[in-house]
């Protein structure tokens, strides 16, 4: 007989660190990440899977943790925005970002970056078409989207550049 | 500001179809990706009791191919089905549409099951599922039974399945030789109107009108040139809302049967595949 739960254990690695923590099972992952693990860097917006500000990688895949129940993530590897810096030095996406004025307030920043990370590990060389669909369930309200492609292609660009040099 | 926590309940993780079949009943619901089912709950639409865990459920994945038709697991997600290469290869027009689901989150999130059984008539799935044909197999405790795409969906989030039910499969069969095309008019998260179009080798052709209404709209013509893309859009039931209203949805209806018309001749024109 399968039994039900209102609470479950949860085994997640977020970031490289391995958490396991009693949940309710209706704590979605968004709670999980800022709430009980401080990772405030995923935002929270509509709570609806429309704009995008929650995406985080589970497994790789993009998802809004705005709606998604902590104890999915059971199991899995999950990657924040916190995740993609190592130490000091901004992640390719990052670097891109602040060198295209991709962003004005950033609120939308961390899903926009975490869905282009979903995009490029995917495929590293996309064409614009490519990541104008790929972003299309991302809300900016401040910059307009141009300058948001232009960042995740020169990010593309410069990540194939970087393992040419290291070839 | 809708409320950041979601109503309690209880979850259960089944492993095979055997038991998910024995705990579903009205108060303990089905849950695959949530992207609707969450959603609703977080409204205060529904309050189940408990959500039965389809996603670590074994043999309710995957794509597989017998009799002439290919089988898609409940589970399966739009991203999965639109990158499986049966799919692209036997079905492409399956694999398109799945492609323009809602968003990549959406896409990586929700299955074909979950689409089906919730029916929201904005839906892209069911207009091209009704169109090839297809069928779902149900399973019960006391059996399983099969029901053609069409016949399940009974009306706006109203299909029949009964509550012990679970979806397990998707069958849509292949034809070769057909032909087909999709199109889609959309201004927000879903589609306000889609139509897909097939064209059978020997001329006859059948039209399928959805979102516009509560459920896809079938119709079978003998050749292409019958089309009256203003006879369909009178014939069409569409629900006013925010995207448009009555008058407004016929007329968008008009106007995507015949792009769907010109884009089919084209096609037919230059025998590429769809
Ligand atoms: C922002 C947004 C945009 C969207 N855009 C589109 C779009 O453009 N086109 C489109 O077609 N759809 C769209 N959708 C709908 C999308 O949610 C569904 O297509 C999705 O796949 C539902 O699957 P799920 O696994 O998330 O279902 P869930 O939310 O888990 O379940 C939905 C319902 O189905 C039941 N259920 C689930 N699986 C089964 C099963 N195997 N057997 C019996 N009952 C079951 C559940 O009990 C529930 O009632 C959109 C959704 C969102 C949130
Ligand atoms: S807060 Fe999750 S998609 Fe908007
Ligand atoms: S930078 Fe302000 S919402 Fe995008």
């Amino acid at each position: 007989m399968t039994t039900m739960h209102t609470e479950r254990t949860v085994d997640v690695n977020v970031n490289g660190a391995h958490h396991t923590r009693t949940v309710p099972v209706r704590q979605t992952l968004a709670a999980f990440l800022r709430d009980d693990l401080g990772l405030t860097g995923t935002k929270l917006s509509c709570g609806f899977q429309v704009c995008g500000v929650c995406t985080v990688l589970v497994d790789g895949r993009p998802v809004s943790a705005c709606t998604y129940l902590a104890v999915d993530a059971d199991a899995s590897t999950v990657t924040t925005v916190e995740g993609l810096a190592e130490g000091e030095r901004l992640h390719p996406l990052q670097e891109a970002f602040v060198d295209g004025f991709a962003l004005q307030c950033g609120f939308c920043t961390p899903g926009f970056l975490m869905m282009a990370k979903a995009l490029l590990d995917s495929c590293p060389d996309p064409s614009r078409e490519q990541v104008v669909e790929h972003l299309e369930g991302n809300i900016c309200r401040c910059t307009g989207y141009e300058p948001i492609v232009d960042a995740v292609l020169a990010a593309a660009r410069s990540a194939r550049g970087a393992e040419a040099v290291g070839e | 500001m809708w409320p950041e926590v979601l109503p309690t309940f209880a979850l259960a993780r089944p492993s095979t179809v055997d038991e998910a079949v024995d705990l579903l009943s009205d108060d303990h619901v089905p849950y695959c990706g949530g992207t609707e089912l969450l959603l609703a709950m977080r409204a205060g639409l529904l309050r189940p009791e408990a959500l039965v865990d389809l996603k670590r459920v074994d043999g309710l994945g995957g794509v597989a191919t017998a009799e002439g038709r290919v089988t898609i697991g409940a589970v399966s997600t739009h991203a999965e089905i639109a990158t499986d290469t049966t799919i692209r290869g036997s079905l492409p027009l399956v694999a398109e549409v799945e492609r323009g689901v809602g968003n990549a989150r959406v896409r990586a999130q929700g299955s074909i099951g979950g689409n089906l059984c919730f029916a929201e008539p904005k839906s892209d799935v069911t207009t091209v599922l009704v169109a090839l044909g297809a069928s779902v197999s149900l399973r019960s405790p006391t059996g399983e039974r099969e029901v053609t795409v069409e016949d399940f969906l009974a009306g706006a989030y109203w299909t029949v399945r009964e509550p012990d039910e679970l979806l397990v499969g998707v069958h849509v069969p292949v034809h070769r030789d057909r032909r087909g095309v999709y199109l889609r008019y959309q201004t927000m998260e879903r589609p306000t109107a889609n139509v897909a179009l097939l064209a059978e080798p020997a001329g006859q052709v059948r039209l399928v009108v959805g979102a516009v209404g509560e459920v896809p709209v079938a119709r079978s013509y003998q050749d292409l040139d019958d089309v009256d893309a203003d006879d369909v859009a009178r014939s069409v039931d569409p629900i006013p809302d925010l995207t448009g209203s009555i008058e407004y949805k016929r007329h968008i209806t008009a106007v995507y049967v015949r792009r769907a018309v010109d884009r089919l001749r084209a096609v037919l024109g230059t025998k590429t595949q769809p």
